[in-house]
């Protein structure tokens, strides 16, 4: 009850504070902006947005920046939904069934969905953040490197799930990325591998991948049919989903939100592996899992609550223990610190009525963000009114853009094309491109956290099953590896001993 | 494209679908063999705990390569079936094509004449491209959108697009 009667304190100072609230309202519709737009990310928002932060108080300038983290999140789902533009990398899992929904006709639902999952999943992390700060902190500290190796080989595990068609496809997509992921510095003694020479391969550009692998190819293939050309892109419909099917997503929205808050506690897990390991749970306690990849609104609701369940996660840490959950934290961190405060146990302590009034501002961010972001849906679907002879060349000129925008590189750039090239193929051969986006992700962080856990057990191998954590990850990893193949391969078994059986090769 | 149902058992694949495969997997093989090849450049680890540079490109090539094999096996052991999906035809493909080398000539003149004037002519030949052929409309457009882009990007979010050498 301690909090409970803090947080009031802070919503009373908050409220005698207008000027904080319309800073953290602009700071919310500026992330919704730079999160839909694709390369930039809330973690460059949070960076440009710093400087202009110096001069305010410290709860407007603080709340400025979380409404930027917050939005940034959320509105990579828009033109994911929409365009098959993944704003941000957690974004690209929401495109895997927002974008089906939208060539459904389903866009508004999506987007409606999307959003009231964002603000459930962003709110239960603030309430814990509030609420469970102290009691959770500690977990932090269990995750070593061999923790986040296991992590990371956990949502690398999720590729058997995400594969479509042909799992064995799925798998080639995945090792393929895990193989590009390889390109650069290695991660322990500086050799750049595989590089050809090019200091802009030194780090593995995957944001480039990622728009090229989804946006490019798509509006790639959008340019085959004459019909399709001069056609509109698909009807809205409507926005906020009816309460029956909603009320049914409200336990993969729970699941999904606890999950991104887990995830985000551990140190170097951000919004995109929350949501793709959000979507896997989801599709494996669904009772449709085969749905999942053809427009299913759980694997939405499931990677947005999971995404944005994770912002007051890796809050939590850096709050509590000064370390940064995540790269937006990371920048968060430094923000804090310029205003005076220095995050960690005292900050509770000798700020506590600072802290509570962060809390109650952070809490009106996602309320504004649920506002804004269901107010401005039916503008931004718009976008599909456009006929496709116009909207596909804004889609290449946004891909371009966004992609120069990440490091100011025009090498990028050709990435992307050459990505967009390979989308387009993977495409129309069966291939999956997800699991290459996920193995970018994954496939860095897996083998940097082996090597590192490796070294500080002496060249043992004992860290992958002493550890409790460690081993109860690569446990049910391997398990969900397994399963879908099991599965597969006794449906297949039932398909020759008894009747006819869809081909799911 | 997609696997048709069957009775019982291996699914089957149109003979392009067949092929699309075989080559894939091919090349993707080639790929992988490459990097194992050019792990052995790779120096030796500084650390007696490490397990070098070397190692995870080798592990994920490996498997690669099993995997394709999987593929291939798969692939010649399953009925060819007639193909369902509407063929794309050379125009089609034509079209695809130019999007693409339009996007590589935008990149490339983008480094010369800059940001603006390589997006506005990419895009108005982009909506031509697609069957939009205003004479009026597609320079307006095309010049409203990337006056659009570039405020948003260069002014409001402090990114600095290229100027181009011809006019630095």
């Amino acid at each position: 009850m301690h909090e409970f009667g803090m947080l009031m304190n802070g919503v009373a100072t908050l409220a005698a504070n207008p000027m904080a609230l319309l800073l953290s309202l602009v700071g919310v519709a500026l992330g919704i902006v730079i999160g839909a737009l694709p390369g930039l990310t809330a973690t460059m928002g949070v960076a440009i947005l710093l400087p202009f932060t110096f001069g305010m108080d410290p709860v407007s300038g603080l709340l400025m920046i979380s409404g930027v983290f917050f939005g940034g999140v959320y509105g990579g789902s828009v033109t994911a939904i929409l365009l098959k533009i993944p704003g941000t990398p957690a974004a690209a899992a929401t495109a895997m069934d927002g974008f089906e929904l939208t060539k459904k006709g389903m866009a508004g639902v999506a987007l409606g969905t999307a959003t009231l999952s964002s603000f459930l999943g962003g709110m239960a992390s603030i309430l814990v953040l509030i609420f469970l700060a102290p009691v959770l902190a500690g977990f932090a500290l269990e995750f070593s490197a061999s923790e986040s190796f296991a992590l990371a080989v956990f949502g690398l595990s999720i590729i058997a799930s995400i594969s479509g068609k042909s799992v064995v496809k799925g798998l080639i997509a995945g090792f393929l990325g895990l193989l590009i992921a390889t390109v650069g510095m290695d991660p322990m003694g500086g050799f750049p591998r595989f590089t050809g020479g090019y200091t802009e391969l030194f780090n593995v550009p995957f944001i480039p991948v990622m728009i090229g692998l989804f946006a490019a190819a798509e509006a790639f293939k959008s340019m085959e049919d004459p019909k399709v050309r001069l056609g509109m892109a698909a009807a809205l419909g409507r926005i906020i989903p009816p309460w029956a099917t909603y009320k049914s997503l409200l336990g993969v929205v729970s699941r999904s939100s606890i999950l991104g808050i887990v995830i985000g506690i551990i140190p170097g897990a951000g919004s995109d592996i929350a949501a793709y390991v959000a979507y896997n749970e989801a599709r494996r306690f669904s009772k449709t899992p085969e749905n999942y990849g053809k427009g299913e609104l759980g694997g939405v609701a499931a990677c947005e609550a999971g995404a944005n369940g994770c912002t007051g996660g890796a809050l939590l840490t850096m709050l509590t223990l000064g370390i940064p959950g995540d790269a937006v934290t990371a920048v968060m961190l430094g923000a804090l610190t310029l205003q005076g405060l220095q995050p960690g146990p005292l900050l509770f302590k000798e700020h506590g009525d600072l802290v509570f009034t962060l809390f109650a501002g952070m809490i009106f961010c996602y309320v504004g963000m649920l506002v804004l972001g269901l107010g401005s849906l039916r503008f931004m679907g718009r976008i599909l009114q456009m006929p496709k002879s116009v909207l596909t060349p804004v889609i290449l000129a946004l891909c371009v853009v966004g992609t120069y925008a990440i490091n100011n590189s025009l090498f990028d750039i050709g990435i992307m094309l050459a990505a967009g090239v390979a989308g387009y193929f993977m495409q129309k051969w069966d291939f999956p491109a997800s699991p290459v986006v996920l193995a970018l992700i994954m496939g860095p962080m897996a083998e940097a956290n082996f090597r590192r856990a490796l070294s500080l057990s002496g060249g043992s191998y004992d860290f992958l099953y002493s550890r409790p954590i460690t081993a109860v990850l690569l446990t049910v990893a391997i398990l969900t590896m397994l399963l879908p193949l099991v599965k597969r391969w006794r449906a297949e078994r039932a398909g020759v001993s008894g009747g006819p059986v869809k081909a799911t090769k | 494209m997609s696997n048709a149902p069957v009775q019982g058992g291996g699914a089957g694949a149109p003979l392009s679908t067949k092929i699309a495969n075989l080559v894939i997997a091919v090349v993707l093989i080639a790929v992988a063999a490459a990097a194992i090849a050019s792990t052995g450049d790779f120096p030796k680890t500084m650390l007696a705990a490490d397990v070098g540079p070397a190692r995870f490109p080798i592990i994920h090539a490996s498997v690669l390569i099993v995997l394709c094999l999987i593929l291939i096996a798969n692939t010649l052991r399953m009925p060819t079936i007639a193909d369902d999906t509407p063929p794309v035809g050379v125009a089609g493909y034509a079209g695809v094509a130019l999007g693409i080398l339009a996007t590589a000539a935008c990149l490339y003149a983008m480094e010369y004449v800059g940001y603006a004037v390589a997006t506005v002519v990419y895009m108005a030949a982009l909506m031509w491209l697609m069957g939009q052929r205003s004479p009026l409309w597609n320079p307006v457009i095309a010049v409203v959108v990337t006056a659009v882009i570039y405020f948003t990007f260069q002014s409001a979010l402090q990114v600095p697009l290229p100027v181009g050498s011809l006019f630095e």
